[in-house]
């Protein structure tokens, strides 16, 4: 029976498999369920730095903006003391007193600011690691693509200077170099790089002239871009590496392990199935492990990365032509 | 107060006002605290709520038990039980709320009970509310044998609070412990505190065993509240007598042991003044401060006068007063806040009249002296040392005047005594500032801030008083600040300051606040203008002002300043930056640190970005701080606009006008109606301006749907379709469009128009406007521009629009009701307030002949308040007439109202019949027809004009008769309006009763799910899982359902409406309960600022509230049994939403989740199960089918 025990930001994991930030950790019930079917980590939804802003001005405007109206009413609300990640903290700590894995905050934003000062209270209510997710939506054509990646390695810095826990990063594949960025924020104290964030493509409402907004849950045909990145990454990086994105079975599983990815994060199948397939899953890997006479995970991690000397053009531009090349229309085209 | 001369250190003094300092007392002596909010006492149980839900001890370590009851008297009857339980318990009340304890503190007083009861002093509702001090409320209570302890300032408050618990428990008397109303209860000051170790100290730890040992007990029974007969009831009466006559030395010895503790001595009676004075003034309360400090300035002037401050009210110590007072007093005036109608002497001048008069009897004085009274402060209002100086110098005068009063001018009975308004007693080294701030803007809470560092960092003894109109939106407030290296004594207010702040530029064209400043002032403004524009744009008499006075003026662009620092609209900030720059109250440097680390300190807790943009904002506020430089003369000829336009009646000019100019104080007696009577149709003379931008209509792109003109809060953007013949004389500008979307009104032109300076600016018109541009969908029918650049052009089309014939009647729906004019506008209610668009719908639809009932609370405050009146005429001069009675007593004051007007019209019809023979029998047999609708109306009403017209020729007594009551023949609506806090709780009992009864009372019950009035008290209309105060961690329990029970009844019409989001069902529903032959009760949705959203966005919240089944909308009308139907139909038969999606939205759902998750899941949860039952429930109603009345079923 291989053994699924797994090293990863430098804490022990029982297993590869890690919760992702996604509504399943929202709730502490479907939370404590992954867990029991046996998820290494647990890593809470994102804490957004415009979301903590704008809840800290919100409440700043809300508790006392009608305050001394009039003679009577001095105040409208209770005089309670709130503050705007209160309730994320409060879960925080319920989860990491309820598990018995990590549970890992995460932090979402991309410029520095008084907000990265929340990864402190994130380590102090019992987070194990803090990742730090970089989702970018750039949008300044007058800052350059080397300013945006120095203005995040920026903020990298000012997390990992916050706390003790490791930090990992959370990364979208649209940078000019993935791996010098990888490096960068390596550079910066990053102890980890999860590959690859989604972008959430906003649609349109012709009816309504509107923008829409809708959240498709991920597709197993994501997971290839993912593969890339890791493959890219592995031979060189110290960082601990994740994969997140794509990932529905355990034969995803393997084959991001197989690209050097440490751990692998699920939310979409969760979603999709309940905080128990993560048990489903494992199986899969714990039988693909057995089945091709591996005893561990760590056995077969970045077996097909690139490694110099090991086929590297199937991960370069030369497999692109190889592939162009091996198009075959369909029957009855043109 | 024995004065304290020492610099305070800020360790061992807190800045407090009397509510928390007494409410810190109280809370930490008591077991049980039962109370009920009113003004201004309210603040008290909330701090006592605030310290139970942080889990904060008494001084014996258990946690008090705070219970919010459904009235005063509810209050009172829990402490009553709680007391006879042997539980500590306290309360805290004013006004109307201390009258209905009052049969309670009877038997309390009775039973000698140990317990303390304390009073904000407020006026008891006369001819008006006011919600202001007097002592009329504590003086209805001197019957009923509780202890009357009166204090006069802040430190007073706190330390005979502590006295008046540990009295209690010694002597076994009650006491009500009193303190002024808002001029003691809400100033803030700094004193020295009472530790625990104090309190400890000074309780008699014996006295608290035996107050538990008399609880009741099975273990010892016994038997209390016997009934009595004549034979035992007068001696036993009397058996209580010694504890009554023991008080005083009782109270004696407490005060000299608290002394040892704190180094504070207190006495009954307190004199200050000349030792061998000649005259001397007796007070009671926060005046009695003001007269002793008059009385010391005068007596080290030479003049032989003195001041007696009265604690002790009742046991009334006669040999204490006497000891008390100077044996070389030969003339006395005694100084009441209250008046007694027919009385020989108001309260306090009986007791000590008889008291001297018994002095002589008993020859323990040679002679009475001359002994006078007066009155003073009635409602609030000011008492000056110059009236106090007023009051010693009618005592030395050849003929002084009896029944005197002081503060006002009485032209009627000639009762006021002149006074010096120059006369000032304040000590040199006292700085004062006063500033000027719109409600909510931050303005008090910001220098309530500044005096709290002033005492810390400064050194300085401070105070802060604070005055406020009565509006909800765009309210003026004055903060009052004084500081100087001595204890404040100065209980009134600044009338010359040397640093005059002008937060709101708007201002200066409605008041001088330049009356305010004395020679030399350093003056600051908030201008959007250039440093050198600002000068000239200032009307022309705060030009002269400035210059006279040699004025400093500074001005600073706050609203910018705010903005750019992130800070939304915030501009409290930026002015305490700039009063701390040029305040004179630390070096610059010094204030400016000491401001940096006062804000890292209170929004620390706000976060990281409150804090950083807070410092941004004092860091550009001093870069934006300019000095205006002044010319030596005035420049430009633009006077202060007149308050009220030219055509104002009479009324209007002579009244109305000063009281909104701020200098209603100068109004004579004469000036006003005797019996409180008031016009209506007042507020549309004043023109307050306050939005930053209107909506401004686009043709073509409007719908003609009228929502805008039926969501408007304020009245403020009207719809008539008129003849285009009207349009001649249209002004430039002026728009308009083809009616399009009504057959019979084809033809006529169309035109929705603003009413620029009535405006609040809420933006409901601009978010419910259906009408877009499909090619620019930004683009609506009601554009949002700028007040300053539409408000010329806009104000002559409103002008013009009021002059256009009204559109011709429709039958009533809620888009034909938005032709109509409302008879309910500008009124002072909250921009985006979700309570006035029923009260217009209710004029639209029945204003002409409308009678409202309507309970205190925000819409009798909104409605009734002065200086201006909302509610008003049609052309013909008819409209609403209104009341309010009481909070408590609504339903059962309409019903009074509905018999009274059912029995004028039955005398009408009486009367007809009486006539008939000499009329013509069509015109007969047309009157008294069976009343139908609107057409029904206006026939009937043209029925009496020409029954008028023929009475006009017939000479006898009857035709006499019959003319003066024909227009009764017009039946009246009444109806009954008021809020939650009425109709779920204080006035349930009433309300259930008027309903029981087959009288077709009308009631309107606005539900703010709070009590908003007061300051967002839970009420029984508070959902489940509503963070409210009393309820701070969620409310457990859920909404009471006031229509369910009112259609168990089977008889009353019920509906729950919800206007902003349905108005077509409200209006129906409305329609049916006017309709409706027994009585009705109308429920409507109310959004309101307590529920913590922006309320532009209430339309759409109030969709989330339905669909979630938060608010449940249905009709229950008893009329359909009889035709076979089920009554109750349920207008919103599907929940699509869930409850969260509508709770997440408002601050008062989500304050829970941020203070815990799992409690707000918890009662997340629970909420939803509610809505499931209650919505099943109501399915299942809607479908059964109840035999009709008589039939074989």
């Amino acid at each position: 029976m291989p053994d699924l025990t797994t090293e990863w930001l430098g804490l022990s994991l029982r297993s590869p498999l890690v919760v992702a930030a996604s509504p399943v950790s929202r709730d502490a019930e479907a939370a404590a369920a992954a867990v029991r079917a046996g998820a290494g980590a647990v890593i809470l939804p994102s804490l957004f730095e415009e979301e903590l802003i704008a809840e800290e001005l919100a409440l700043h405007r809300l508790l006392d903006a009608e305050d001394d109206r009039d003679a009577e009413s001095g105040s409208l609300l209770p005089p309670v003391v709130v503050t705007a990640a209160g309730p994320y903290l409060a879960h925080l700590r319920a989860l990491a007193a309820r598990l018995d894995v990590p549970v890992i905050a995460s932090l979402n934003g991309v410029t520095p600011g008084g907000w990265t000062d929340h990864a402190a209270a994130l380590e102090a209510a019992g987070a194990a690691a803090i990742e730090l997710n970089l989702y970018e939506v750039a949008t300044d054509p007058d800052e350059p693509g080397d300013a945006v990646e120095a203005r995040q390695a920026e903020v990298v810095r000012a997390v990992v200077a916050a706390v003790r826990v490791p930090v990992t990063v959370k990364i979208g594949p649209s940078y000019a170099s993935v791996p010098a960025f990888l490096r960068r924020i390596e550079a910066a104290g990053a102890r980890g790089a999860t590959l690859f964030n989604r972008f959430w493509q906003p649609d349109v409402d012709p009816a309504a002239l509107s923008v829409a907004r809708k959240l498709d849950l991920s597709d197993p045909r994501e997971l290839p871009l993912r593969l890339h990145g890791l493959a890219l990454a592995a031979p060189w990086t110290r960082l601990s590496l994740g994969c997140t994105g794509g990932v529905w079975t355990g034969e995803d599983a393997v084959k991001a392990i197989l690209c050097g990815a440490q751990v692998v994060q699920v939310a979409s199948a969760l979603l999709q199935h309940g905080p128990g397939r993560v048990g489903a899953i494992l199986a899969e890997l714990r039988d693909w492990l057995a089945a091709h006479g591996h005893a561990s995970p760590a056995e077969i991690r970045g077996l097909l990365a690139r490694h110099p000397g090991r086929d590297p053009a199937a991960w370069e531009r030369l497999n692109y032509i190889r592939m162009l090349g091996s198009w075959q229309p369909p029957p009855g085209w043109r | 107060m024995p004065k304290d001369r020492s610099v305070p250190d800020a360790a061992s003094r807190d800045m407090l006002d009397a509510n928390e300092a007494v409410a810190r007392v109280a809370y930490r002596l008591s077991d049980v605290v039962a109370i009920y909010p009113i003004t201004p006492a309210s603040p008290m149980g909330e701090h006592a709520d605030a310290w139970a839900a942080s889990q904060r001890p008494n001084l014996w370590g258990s946690v008090p038990e705070v219970v919010e009851m459904q009235s005063e008297g509810g209050a009172a009857g829990a402490i009553h039980g709680a007391l006879q339980g042997g539980a500590l318990t306290t309360s805290f009340t004013a006004s109307q709320g201390l009258l209905l304890m009052l049969p309670d503190l009877y038997k309390i007083a009775g039973e000698l009970n140990a317990f303390c009861l304390h009073v904000a002093a407020r006026s008891i509702a006369t001819h008006a509310l006011s919600i202001f001090c007097d002592h009329s409320d504590v003086m209805a209570a001197r019957g009923t044998g509780m202890a009357i302890l009166a204090s006069s300032s802040v430190q007073e408050a706190q330390d005979l609070a502590a006295i008046a618990h540990a009295a209690t428990l010694e002597s076994r008397v009650p006491v009500l412990h009193v303190f002024d109303g808002f001029r003691t209860s809400h100033e803030i000051t700094d004193i020295a505190p009472l530790p625990d170790e104090a309190l400890s100290a000074l309780v008699s730890a014996e006295a608290i065993a035996a107050h538990r040992a008399r609880a009741l007990d099975p273990d010892r029974p016994v038997l209390r509240g016997t009934s009595q007969n004549p034979d035992a009831f007068f001696q036993s009466r009397e058996a209580a007598e010694p504890f009554h006559a023991a008080f005083s030395s009782v109270l004696a010895r407490v005060m000299t042991r608290f002394a040892d503790i704190t180094g504070r001595a207190y006495a009954p009676f307190a004199y200050a003044g000349h030792p061998e004075a000649e005259r001397v003034l007796i007070a009671m309360g926060s005046g009695a401060d003001g007269i002793q400090a008059t009385a010391e300035y005068l007596a080290a002037r030479g003049e032989r006068v003195g001041a007696l401050k009265v604690r002790l009210f009742r046991p009334f110590d006669a040999e204490a007063l006497l000891a008390a007072l100077p044996s070389t007093v030969n003339a006395i005036a005694v100084l009441d806040r209250c008046k007694e109608p027919g009385a020989i002497g108001e309260p306090l001048l009986q007791e000590v009249t008889t008291t001297l008069a018994g002095a002589v009897m008993r020859g323990a004085r040679a002679s009475l002296p001359l002994v006078i009274g007066g009155r003073y402060g009635l409602g609030g209002k000011e008492f000056t040392p110059a009236m106090a100086k007023a009051a010693f110098d009618n005592l030395a005068a050849a003929a002084p005047k009896h029944r005197f009063t002081l503060g006002i001018r009485d032209d009627v009975a000639g009762s006021s005594l002149p006074w010096d308004p120059a006369f000032d007693i304040e000590p040199p080294d006292v700085r004062r500032a006063v500033f000027f701030g719109l409600g909510s803007d931050g303005t008090v809470s910001a220098n309530k801030a500044s005096i709290r560092l002033i005492g810390a960092r400064a050194g300085l003894h401070a105070q802060a008083y604070f005055e406020y109109d009565s509006r909800k939106a765009g309210s003026t407030t004055v903060s009052h600040l004084r500081f100087g290296p001595e204890p404040i004594r100065a209980p009134w207010r600044i009338a010359a300051a040397s640093f005059v702040a002008i937060h709101d530029a708007g201002l200066i064209e409605r008041r001088d606040p330049l009356a305010l400043a004395e020679p030399g002032a350093t003056v600051l403004l908030n201008t959007p203008l250039q440093p050198a524009e600002v000068f000239a744009s200032l009307p022309r008499e705060m030009q002269e002002s400035l210059i006279a006075k040699g004025c400093r003026l500074f001005a600073v662009d706050a609203q910018r300043v705010a903005r750019e620092a992130g800070l939304g609209g915030r501009i409290s900030p930026v002015m305490q930056a700039c009063f701390f720059a040029l305040g004179d109250i630390l070096p610059r440097e010094a204030a400016m640190g000491a401001l940096r680390e006062d804000i890292a300190a209170r929004w620390r807790m706000r976060g990281a970005e409150v804090v950083r943009r807070n410092l941004a904002a004092l860091d550009a506020a001093l870069a934006a701080l300019a000095e205006v430089p002044l010319p030596a003369t005035p420049a430009g000829a633009r006077s202060r606009p007149p308050a009220v336009p030219a055509e104002a009646p009479d009324f209007v000019q002579r009244v109305t006008r000063l009281l909104l100019e701020g200098r209603g104080d100068d109004l004579p007696v004469s000036a006003f109606p005797p019996d409180g009577t008031w016009p209506t149709g007042t507020s549309r003379f004043e023109k307050r301006a306050l939005a930053q931008h209107i909506p401004v209509w686009q043709p073509d792109l409007c719908v003609q749907c009228n929502r805008c003109t039926m969501i408007c809060p304020h009245a403020a953007i009207r719809a008539k379709a008129y003849d285009p013949a009207a349009l001649a004389f249209a002004p430039e500008g002026f728009r308009s469009v083809p009616e399009a979307f009504t057959p019979e009104l084809e033809g006529l032109r169309y035109t929705v128009q603003v009413a620029p300076e009535d405006c609040t600016g809420c933006g409901l018109c601009i978010e419910v406007c259906p009408g877009r541009d499909r090619r620019a969908p930004e683009r609506r029918a009601l554009m949002p521009e700028p007040l300053a650049r539409h408000r010329d052009a806009e104000r002559s089309a409103f002008a013009f629009f009021e002059t256009l014939p009204e559109t011709p009647s429709l039958p009533a729906d809620h888009r034909s009701l938005g032709f109509r004019t409302p008879l309910f506008e500008f009124s002072g209610a909250c921009a985006g307030c979700g309570e006035t668009p029923y009260i217009q719908a209710l004029t639209r639809l029945f204003g002409d002949r409308l009678v409202i009932a309507n309970a205190t609370g925000c819409s009798s405050i909104y409605g009734g308040n002065l200086p201006t009146t909302p509610f008003a005429k049609d052309a013909a001069g008819r409209g609403p007439a209104w009341s309010n009675s009481l909070f408590e007593d609504n339903a059962e004051f309409g019903l009074g109202l509905t018999i009274a007007t059912d029995r004028t019209a039955r005398a009408a019809r009486d009367a007809l019949a009486a006539c008939a023979p000499r009329l013509p029998p069509a015109l007969v047999e047309g009157l008294l027809s069976t009343p139908g609708n609107e057409a029904w109306i206006a026939a009937q009403r043209a029925r009496v004009a020409e029954l008028v017209r023929l009475l006009g020729s017939d000479a006898t007594p009857e035709a006499a008769r019959l003319a003066a009551l024909a227009p009764q023949l017009v039946p009246r609506s009444v109806w009954i309006v008021g809020g939650d806090g009425w109709a779920y709780d204080i006035g349930f009992g009433g309300l259930d009763h008027v309903l029981a009864g087959t009288r077709p009372v009308k009631v309107l019950v606005l539900d703010t799910e709070v009590y908003s009035n007061t300051g967002g008290q839970q009420s029984k209309a508070t959902p489940l899982g509503a963070a409210a105060k009393f309820a701070s961690a969620g409310k457990a329990s859920g909404k009471k359902d006031l229509g369910l029970l009112a259609m168990a009844y089977g008889h009353v019409y019920v509906a729950q409406i919800a206007l902003q989001a349905r108005p077509g069902h409200a209006i129906e529903a409305l329609i049916e309960a006017g309709r409706h032959p027994g009585p009705a009760l109308v429920i409507a949705h109310s959004p309101c600022i307590a529920h913590g959203y922006d309320l532009r966005q209430s339309p759409h919240q109030q969709r989330r509230a339905i669909e979630s089944g938060a608010w449940p909308l249905y009709r229950f009308d008893p009329g359909r049994v009889a035709r076979g139907e089920a009554p109750l139909v349920l207008d919103q038969a599907e929940l699509p939403l869930d409850l969260g999606d509508y709770m997440q939205e408002e601050a008062r759902f989500r304050l829970v989740a941020a203070q815990s998750p799992e409690r707000y899941a918890e009662l997340l949860r629970a909420a939803r199960a509610g809505v499931r039952r209650r919505h099943a429930l109501y399915r299942q109603l809607a479908a059964i089918h109840l035999p009709a009345e008589g039939g074989d079923a």
